[in-house]
């Protein structure tokens, strides 16, 4: 028995120096407690990357302009239902797991996150101001959707769980945010870059729809904050730095950072280096035959595109780009197509799959089960198809806050603040600027028809139709809503994990 | 290829005409104490080095010198025995134990034990009782062989991915592949071959060669798999490879060629089918051919273009002999399985060597050495389900319209005319204009050791090492009028590798203590490393110039550049583990293991994880009273319960992590430090029982297995990086089941033998105490954007179908009609089956031989994703429609939205000839080829099922946020149906 001690005792102590710590190693990823590379610059990238996703035709945008009188996302047939995500939206009959609404709250926080990490590694003051504007923009379009925004002060326990800011609780915050940072903004250099102005117009946004906020049911606009979007609208055009294109879409075109004089915040997008889905816009309004060929999916409603007169530029016309096709036949290539379409290059007519005349109908229904579901429907192109970069990551920068939105919102405020005359003025600076005729008169109604004009698709139109007492409303394809649709539902898989949320009235 | 058959015939008729006349020819059999048939025992003639061995029928022929005296039969654990042979030419051999030596050894994992030792649920397939036929990994040797053991082949892809579960679906979240081991040496489960867009991937153990393979035991309770502890709760797998048999060197060679057509083709409309539909649905005229809209004028069959008579042929030869002291086998084997589909298939060659060696004059010191080296090649088509509307290629095929030719007039290419719709893409084009390859290489090396410290007691080590290279090029033309790659092209280069290392450490302890009390123990420790890592590039804007995009991939624009490449952080698994047997006077059984795991995935605050396992059994037969009772041969109860563990989640999730983008780094999740495996509780009853001198036998199993501490990727709350958290759930899965096998000797003679077996499985499932909901099951298509078909929700089975409930047609319409309008949708079934069913069969006529082989699965419901979105209504006039559609008594409205409903969705009930076979067995020609027998075999031969679908033994990978699916088909890779002749003989 002697030598099987012996045995034993080697096996074990074989066993035991062959014994590992059992640590993991990364080699394409850094691990908690090896971060002190990173430097603030790379998360500050990432931090605005992360707004590409819900802004740049992704949920966010969604939630805003699908369920709106703009858009209609309608069932073309063997097209489009997609289990009925769209018609939920346009139809006001979403509920706590639409795919939009979840995704738009989720991205929204997501990107709060990424923003505070930017401050856990000891970045410049403008670099930590840049990440609290973008925190702040996050907050404040989560508490512009759901009311509640889920805030994380200490990022390093997850279990810890955030704290829930509500209503003007939330739109206090950020107002206090971006007031601290407002002097370690930069006041010049690119648009992509937050900036004094950018904070500016956020908080132009805050003051204008905190009467909403307070109410959204029944909001009384508070004079004191309508002063506020006042004086901000004044200080930034005081600047001298913006001034309204001459031509609309340049505001919009690939080359937009040079172009447009109006940009205030973008987001960045250049082939190669980084930037989001903008040729998502072509892409989701394009028929299969045109190029580039798209997913013939959305379009605007009749009513909403009889709002325009003939000669206004935001309707549509030939615009000329350096990264267009040839374009023989100077055909409309941007804004409302509606009626035949024609080939960009050669100039033929275009026809539908199954060979009738690609023709873009007015009428367009929520089902669409006539023969010609295909082609119904005005498309709605504002960004001009980056065609040197087809198929690829385009160039045009999305455009999140320009000039022309801080001229109506100020008018709005001196609209509602008894200065009609004022805002007259400013709303036909504007309308003369388009190639339309100014306005004898502006009431509130008439600046809810021009913004939707100047800003169709840019994702405002649901919090715009909301500040004007008209979202509960019937329109086309949409029946009347009741009031707990002025928020959306938290959606049901942060509801299951955050006890901090409560689930919004009416879902 | 026909020349080597040529070849492989025209060396059989020589050896027809060898013949010696100073020789004489022995033939016989070798037979148990009940009759049953022994294969591969040995014979030899005493004095001389000729021998043979018996083939599956027992039966032998041996061709001896005149002078001849005695053959000497010997079989692995039993006594050799000598026959006379003097003046007699055909001999019968009653091998004594042999009844014991059949039922003698079972592999159990770091050692094996008799069969009647067992205490655990463990299912043992022997060679002999593989499914017939050709096959390209093991698992499907084993489909409908086992009870509680699930196999399905996801698609027919060759070389495709499988799904293989034992005993259910245990986990929400993680991998629910057993643990598979060959020879000792774990797998990864893992595979370098890379991904790509052309499939599901393909089955990581495509590797091995099914014709090394001597048998596979697949563990099944606690008691069994607790020794391999937070791997062993989906069950454990052993393959046990062919072992080189003493005595003269042996060569076997084995060859088969077969042609493979497709089981079943989906009914589409032909063009004259076609043509009417348009004209019952009043489409209208076109002005300028004067013929009905959408009617091009033509009659093709795409389906048949692109699939065609594939041929299968696979070669085998083994070399096996030695000493007492040293024994080896070395084996080559070649396939090459066109796929059914043009310009796919898959081809293999492997080479094995297993060796045993034993040394000094005590013999106490022996070495294994085994080297498994293969590469499989693979061409891949267009198959992928993750394709937009435009689909796949089977897709293309199925919706080309039948009035529109494939090649354009007088030329032999594909015609990709705008006419027929922008977005509809010429099946043809897509066979030609995508090209997919992938290679990988495996080299799997151990060296095992051992030495006999004591006649008791012995220490072994393990050590292997398992080294994959894959390598994967894909490209489009810019032919393919495909959005994205038209007038652009599209290239992209992939490459992994993984390096997977194994230490192995044991103390085997074998004594007969008292003539009453036997003690079989073993501890251990292990030590795993795990090491993979990849590369890819991808690039697109080419021109044809006549070579393959991949291989000029600097010709591409900058832009449209794409490169990456990562490492896996290296994972680590060390083990302890113990496991004692006791046997008490053959009667009563206790098996207790232990193992103890520690990973380097596991949280900080959980490193390591016990499993500990018992069972017990009680052998009845032994008892006084049963003892010399006739009817009852072998009667055991079986009892275990213990706990074993799942660690299938991503190394690095129990810590922070920051990710790398374009000049970008961001924090990618939250780590959870409290991670650590599942667990799997498990209890076990059961009973194996013998009757009638053993004709009748079987084994009844009950099991409850609650799976705890359920690995999940649970919703984080946001604010947070990444959108989940790895954690344990607080719920729990449950699945409990009976599995039922019974094998019957019903003809058992020395010339005539007949053998019938099945088994059935039924079993349950639940998940309980989910925070919220999960989905899953990714419906696809045109029309189906981001559309899950499944959930995961406490108090239903997983992945229960969660769908809008279908009433039928509109009369006035032709629309369909929803329960509440389709604005609710209900739980609508189950995708798991209810129950499995294994059905087996062989006989033997003197030199005939024949077995079939069915399998089956019932009680599940499968969603036809193919006919819900790529074949509807709203095709016609530009793309072909589903025959079924029409005759109804509602003509369906060509506007009808399909959406994802009750409509599609099918009982998956079916059950498949998978394979039969007969042969016969012409024994020797000549002095030089022995044994040589002749087979024919059909594989897939029929279904009986009323799914609709291409195949019910479907699985189309439809996992979403990481959830795996259940019972999707999505346009898969059609199944085959096989006939081939096969020749074995040895040298």
């Amino acid at each position: 028995m002697k030598h099987i001690k012996f045995w034993l005792i080697l096996f074990l102590t074989v066993a035991f120096f062959s014994c590992t710590k059992l640590n993991e190693r990364f080699r394409s990823e850094l691990e908690q407690g090896n971060t002190s590379n990173i430097t603030p610059a790379q998360l500050l990238i990432s931090a605005y990357n992360s707004l590409n996703g819900p802004f740049q035709t992704g949920d966010l945008w969604h939630t805003q302009e699908q369920t709106s009188d703009e858009t209609i996302a309608p069932t073309r047939g063997p097209d489009w239902d997609d289990n009925g995500q769209w018609r939920m939206l346009q139809t006001h009959t979403w509920n706590d797991n639409q795919s939009q609404i979840r995704g738009a709250f989720n991205g929204l926080l997501s990107a709060q996150f990424a923003a505070s990490n930017v401050l856990q590694f000891s970045p410049s003051a403008q670099q930590a101001a840049e990440a609290r504007f973008i925190r702040a923009l996050t907050i404040y379009a989560v508490l512009d959707g759901y009311d509640q925004v889920p805030y994380r002060e200490d990022l390093t326990n997850y279990k810890i769980l955030p704290k829930t800011l509500k209503g003007l609780e939330a739109s206090d915050f950020v107002v206090s945010e971006l007031n601290a940072v407002m002097n370690d903004l930069p006041s010049t250099g690119a648009a992509y870059v937050a900036n004094q102005n950018a904070a500016k117009v956020l908080l132009m946004k805050i003051y204008l729809n905190k009467g909403v906020y307070a109410n959204r049911a029944a909001p009384v606009f508070d004079a004191a904050d309508m002063n506020q979007v006042i004086t901000l609208a004044d200080q930034i055009i005081a600047t001298n730095k913006y001034s309204l294109n001459s031509v609309f879409y340049d505001i919009f075109a690939p080359d937009n950072d040079v172009k447009s004089t109006e940009n205030i915040f973008t987001l960045y997008n250049k082939a190669g280096d980084r930037g989001g889905n903008v040729q998502g816009c072509t892409f989701q309004v394009s028929h299969y035959n045109m190029n580039p060929a798209g997913w013939n999916g959305f379009a605007t409603l009749s009513d909403f595109y009889d709002k325009f007169d003939a000669i206004d530029q935001r309707r549509g016309m030939y615009y000329n780009y350096p990264a267009s096709l040839p374009n023989p036949g100077k055909r409309q290539n941007v804004g409302f197509l509606v009626g035949q379409q024609y080939n960009l290059t050669t100039d033929a007519a275009l026809s539908d799959r199954k060979g009738n005349p690609l023709s873009f109908t007015r009428d367009v229904k929520i089902r669409e089960t006539g023969s010609n579901l295909e082609v119904t429907g005005i498309r709605v192109l504002k960004y001009p198809y980056d065609y040197g970069h087809l198929n690829d990551q385009n160039d045009n920068d999305w455009v999140i806050f320009r000039y022309a939105d801080v001229l109506l919102m100020k008018a709005e405020a001196l609209l509602r603040t008894g200065d009609a005359a004022g805002a007259l003025v400013i709303v036909n600076t504007l309308r003369v600027k388009r190639g339309v005729l100014p306005l004898a008169s502006v009431d509130l109604n008439a600046l809810l028809d021009e913004r939707g004009r100047e800003f169709y698709w840019e994702g405002w139109r649901r919090q715009d139709q909301i500040r004007f007492g008209k979202w509960l409303q019937a329109w086309q394809e949409k029946p009347a809503s009741d009031a707990s649709h002025l928020l959306f539902p938290i959606p049901s898989d942060q509801l299951a994990v955050n006890a901090n949320l409560t689930q919004n009235p009416g879902y | 290829m026909r020349q080597k058959l040529l070849l492989s015939i025209t060396l059989m008729c020589f050896c027809f005409l060898q013949s010696f006349a100073q020789q004489r020819t022995i033939t016989g059999s070798v037979l148990t104490k009940e009759g049953t048939p022994l294969s591969d025992a040995s014979v030899t003639v005493v004095g001389d080095k000729t021998g043979v061995r018996t083939g599956s029928d027992g039966t032998f022929s041996i061709n001896v010198p005149a002078t001849a005296k005695q053959l000497q039969i010997s079989y692995v654990g039993s006594e050799s025995q000598k026959v006379t042979i003097i003046s007699i030419n055909k001999v019968t051999v009653v091998m004594e134990t042999a009844a014991q030596a059949l039922e003698n050894v079972v592999v159990i994992g770091y050692g094996s034990v008799r069969k009647k030792d067992l205490t655990g649920a463990v299912a043992s397939v022997q060679a002999k009782d593989f499914n017939k036929g050709t096959y390209t990994a093991p698992d499907q040797l084993i489909q409908g062989k086992a009870a509680g053991v699930l196999v399905i082949n996801n698609t027919g892809q060759p070389g495709g991915a499988t799904t293989v579960r034992i005993r259910g679906t245990s986990s929400i979240r993680s991998g629910n592949q057993p643990l598979f081991v060959v020879d000792d040496v774990p797998l990864s489960g893992g595979s370098a071959r890379p991904g790509g867009n052309g499939d599901n991937g393909g089955n990581p153990l495509t590797f091995m060669n099914p014709n090394d393979i001597a048998g596979i035991e697949i563990l099944k309770d606690a008691s069994a798999t607790a020794i391999y502890g937070s791997r062993g709760a989906n069950g454990v797998v052993l393959i046990t490879t062919k072992r080189g048999k003493t005595g003269v060197p042996v060569v076997d060679v084995s060859g088969s060629v077969g042609i493979s057509n497709v089981l079943k083709k989906l009914e589409v409309l032909s063009a004259n089918e076609y043509r009417k539909t348009l004209a019952d649905y009043n489409v209208g005229t076109d002005s300028t051919t004067g013929r009905l809209k959408g009617d091009f004028g033509n009659s093709v069959d795409a389906f048949d273009a692109i699939t065609r008579t594939a041929l299968t042929q696979s070669y085998n030869a083994a070399v096996g002999g030695g000493t007492e002291n040293g024994r080896y086998r070395i084996s080559a084997g070649y396939l090459d399985q066109q796929g059914i589909i043009e310009n796919s298939g898959l081809k293999k060659v492997t080479a094995n060597l297993t060796s045993n060696f034993k040394f000094l004059e005590s013999k106490k010191l022996s070495l294994n050495f085994n080297v498994l080296v293969t590469q499989t090649n693979e061409e891949i088509v267009f198959g992928t389900a993750g394709v937009g509307f435009t689909g796949n290629l089977i897709a293309q095929a199925l919706q080309w319209n039948p009035t529109h030719l494939l090649k354009k007039p007088g030329t032999d290419s594909a015609w990709i005319d705008p006419a027929v719709g922008s977005t509809t893409v010429n099946p043809l084009a897509e066979l030609n204009y995508f090209n997919d390859r992938a290679t990988v290489n495996t080299v799997i090396a151990s060296v095992s050791p051992a030495y006999k410290i004591t006649n008791d007691l012995e220490y072994k080590l393990v050590y292997s090492v398992n080294r994959q290279v894959g390598n994967r090029k894909i490209q489009t033309n810019r032919l393919l009028n495909d959005q994205g790659s038209l007038d652009r092209g599209f290239a992209a280069v992939r490459n992994e590798e993984q390096t997977n290392t194994q230490i192995t450490n044991t103390l085997n302890f074998n004594k007969q203590i008292t003539s009453d009390f036997n003690l079989n123990a073993v501890i251990g420790h292990e030590w795993l490393t795990y090491d993979k890592r990849g590369t890819f590039e991808g690039a697109q804007d080419f021109t044809n110039v006549g070579l393959n995009y991949y291989d000029y991939l600097q010709f591409s624009t900058q832009n449209s550049r794409g490169v990456g490449s990562f490492a896996d952080p290296t994972t680590e698994l060390q083990s302890f583990f113990g496991r004692a047997i006791i046997n008490y006077k053959d009667k009563y059984l206790i098996t207790g293991t232990i193992r103890a795991d520690g990973s380097t995935r596991f949280g900080k605050n959980n490193k390591y994880g016990y499993f500990p396992s018992v069972g017990v059994a009680w052998n009845v037969t032994q008892e006084d009273f049963l003892v010399n009772n006739s009817l009852i041969n072998n009667l055991k109860v079986r009892l275990s319960w213990g706990k074993t563990g799942n660690q299938e989640f991503p190394s690095g999730a129990s810590l922070d992590r920051f990710g790398f983008g374009q000049q970008s780094i961001s924090q990618s999740n939250y780590g959870n430090a409290d991670l650590k495996w599942e667990t799997s509780t498990t209890t076990n009853a059961g009973i194996d029982f013998s009757i009638l001198n053993n004709r009748l036998s079987g084994a009844i199993d009950y099991f409850y297995k609650k799976t705890t501490d359920v690995l999940f990727e649970q919703n984080i709350v946001q604010p947070a990086p990444g959108g989940k958290i790895w954690i344990n759930l607080p719920g729990n899965v449950v699945n409990k089941g009976v599995e039922l096998m019974l094998t019957a000797g019903l003809i058992r003679k020395s010339d005539m033998n007949w053998n019938i077996g099945g088994n059935a499985s039924f079993l349950q499932n639940s998940v309980n105490g989910l925070v919220g909901f999960y989905e899953t099951g990714e419906l696809r298509g045109q029309g189906f954007s981001d559309v899950r078909g499944q959930r995961v929700i406490s108090g239903q089975p997983l992945n229960v179908w969660y769908l809008r409930r279908f009433e039928g047609l509109d009369k006035a319409t032709g629309q369909s009609i929803y329960s509440d309008g389709g604005n609710t949708l209900y739980y609508s079934g189950s995708p798991n089956p209810k129950m499995l069913l294994g059905l087996s069969s062989d006989f033997s006529y003197k030199k005939f031989s024949a077995a079939v082989n069915m399998n089956g699965t019932f009680g599940h419901y499968v969603f036809n994703n193919t006919a819900a979105s790529v074949l509807g209504i709203g095709n016609l006039g530009t793309r072909n429609i589903a025959k079924s559609i029409l005759g109804g008594s509602v003509q369906e409205a060509i506007s009808n939205a399909p959406a994802p409903s009750t409509r599609n969705l099918e009982k998956g009930n079916y059950i498949k000839m998978a394979n039969a076979s007969i042969g016969y067995r012409i024994g020797n020609l000549g002095k030089d080829i022995k044994n040589v027998y002749i087979s024919v075999t059909g594989q897939n031969l029929f279904v009986i099922t009323k799914y609709t679908g291409f195949d019910p033994e479907v699985n189309t990978d439809a996992g979403f946020g990481g959830i795996p699916s259940l019972g999707v088909e999505y346009v898969p890779y059609p199944s085959a149906r096989t006939f081939q002749i096969g020749v074995n003989f040895s040298l």
